[in-house]
């Protein structure tokens, strides 16, 4: 039963004096911003604050968010242009790898930390009412910020190697959208669904793994044989790689595969909003 | 419901309407999709239960609201609500301003960053821009009295003093509206006293206070108005007298003769 008697307290006078040192909220409370200025407010605070968690802990810092993709394409240059015949992919080869491995990292690195995106927040999500997909669009954007910080490797491999840049480098930035709609999409997917089904988040790295070779990644989209042409496209790393590559390689950029990417990188972004708002309610519950 | 005698210039600044929320009782318990994404039923299934239910108050500005209860019996989580850190499965909860939650305040600092750092990123979180956090930065040090630990990472402090910059951060944001769950149960007398005297200060400035507590001296220093939960029901709202005399009814220990 409910029982509301505020009405009872109309006759007591309101506390209208006031002290010095207080001033009435009236004058200096936050400053009225809009749903979306304090959005992007809160949004880039925490991703301030992830980066330099990162950052002010590690002595090596900003190289280490190099360091990783620069090994992986050393391992696989060295794999396949010096211990097997390379049949895939274009020369430079290092180019090539890296042009697809730094995007890679990006949404592997996302994806894999939105499994614990309310997990480890827990404390600070229990405290704040923010909106919470911020929670998941920051991991995109703090990975997404890495991304960009070591685009200058991949520039500085490509003037070493002499890779020509062709115009389709215009394509970049429609390759960093259509990546950034696919990685919140199914970070906003992933990140509710662990909280219940916490084998999620070990099924989410094998994934991945399988993955980053179901991917053209080390090899290009155009090395597929013929009949796998149509299927593959159905992964929308593969068109978002075809575009990044065409800055080098224009022979990789594959419109048909972009199309379809683009398609589902929203199918994705509009499931992930679905289930993250249909989930909300229960993962505060849960955490 | 509606208050009837209600002054019509004065708007409630916090309205739940038939309010409930359930929880499982057993968190290993299995989920499966189906309950995830069906659709919210009123009926609480087996393994579940109502931790609020049907509760209807609305809030005046400026009131200073007691909760009172036994352990258990849904006090925290009736700030949740208010606070909007958890959502109700019925009803509606509206709260038209902003709201400066003393609830688990260190939630948002991060161990390896400095007390500056922690200060500018919570006091953003709740959403004070960078220059409103400059203008009262060194009140806030000041009153956290640790002005010697600014660059220290917040690991290295005690614990007490954690709570204390919690505290002094929350309790700037000049939000309308402050939400207090036994955090002061923490700290030392000194500092104890230094928190109910700011509490007070935001009182005297048009605050609406929502506190939760077992301290009945503590209640009755702030309160006019109280909130007596039990089982999940709003059992009595009404003056903090009655309601305090109607829990110790129930509940309490005699006084002693």
């Amino acid at each position: 039963m409910g029982v509301s008697s505020s009405d009872f307290w109309h006759g007591s006078a309101p506390r209208s004096h006031t002290i010095d040192r207080v001033s009435s909220y009236a004058q200096v409370r936050p400053e009225q911003r809009t749903p979306i200025a304090r959005y992007r407010h809160s949004l880039w605070l925490l991703t301030q604050r992830d980066l330099r968690v990162r950052y002010s802990t590690s002595v090596l810092g900003y190289f280490w968010s190099i360091l990783d993709p620069l090994v992986m394409a050393g391992i696989y240059w060295f794999v396949f242009t010096q211990v097997f015949e390379r049949s895939v992919g274009n020369d430079p080869y290092i180019v090539f790898l890296l042009s697809a491995l730094l995007p890679w990292m990006w949404f592997t690195g996302a994806v894999s930390d939105c499994t614990r995106a309310f997990l480890r927040e827990a404390k600070l999500i229990r405290s704040t009412r923010i909106p919470r997909t911020i929670w998941v669009n920051r991991l995109v954007l703090s990975k997404g910020i890495e991304f960009l910080a070591a685009i200058p490797v991949l520039v500085l491999f490509a003037t070493l190697y002499g890779a020509e840049l062709g115009v389709d480098a215009v394509l970049f930035p429609l390759a960093i959208l259509l990546q950034a709609i696919l990685t919140v999409g199914v970070g906003l997917l992933v990140a509710p669904l662990v909280v219940f089904f916490r084998d999620l988040e070990r099924a989410v790295k094998l994934i991945l793994r399988f993955l980053f070779y179901a991917s053209p990644i080390i090899y290009g989209t155009t090395d597929l044989p013929p009949e796998l042409h149509f299927w593959a496209a159905f992964n929308p790393l593969n068109g978002i790689f075809s575009l990044y590559r065409a800055a080098f390689f224009p022979e990789q950029l594959d419109w048909f595969a972009v199309m379809i990417a683009a398609v589902m990188s929203l199918v994705f972004l509009g499931l992930g909003l679905v289930v993250f708002r249909r989930t909300e309610r229960a993962v505060l519950k849960e955490i | 419901m509606t208050p009837v005698n209600q002054s019509p210039a004065v708007e409630s600044v916090i309205s739940l309407q038939d309010v409930g929320i359930r929880f499982r009782r057993n968190r290993r318990g299995r989920r499966n999709f189906k309950d995830l994404f069906g659709p919210r039923k009123r009926r609480s299934r087996p393994g579940e239960f109502w931790a609020l239910q049907h509760i209807t108050f609305t809030v005046q500005p400026g009131e200073a609201i007691g909760v009172v209860g036994r352990n258990g019996q849904g006090k925290s989580t009736l700030l949740k609500l208010v606070t909007g850190v958890v959502l109700p499965d019925e009803g509606t909860v509206h709260v038209t301003e902003g709201v400066a939650p003393l609830i688990e305040i260190t939630g948002g600092f991060v161990d390896d960053l400095s007390v500056r750092d922690n200060v500018y990123l919570t006091a953003g979180l709740h959403g004070m821009t960078r220059k409103q956090v400059t203008a009262r930065f060194d009140e806030i040090i000041e009153f956290a009295e640790i002005a010697d630990f600014i660059d220290t990472p917040y690991k290295h402090l005690s614990s007490g003093m954690k709570v204390r910059i919690a505290f002094a951060v929350i309790s700037r944001l000049e939000e309308p509206i402050l939400l207090v769950d036994e955090v002061l149960a923490v700290g030392d007398k000194a500092f104890r006293e230094k928190c109910y005297r700011r509490i007070e200060e935001l009182l005297a400035g048009g605050r609406t206070l929502f506190i939760v507590s077992h301290n009945e001296r503590d209640l009755r220093r702030f309160c006019t108005r109280g909130l007596y939960l039990d089982k999940g029901d709003l059992v009595l709202d009404g003056p903090l007298a009655e309601v305090l005399a109607r829990y110790n009814t129930d509940y309490g220990v005699k006084p002693a003769v």
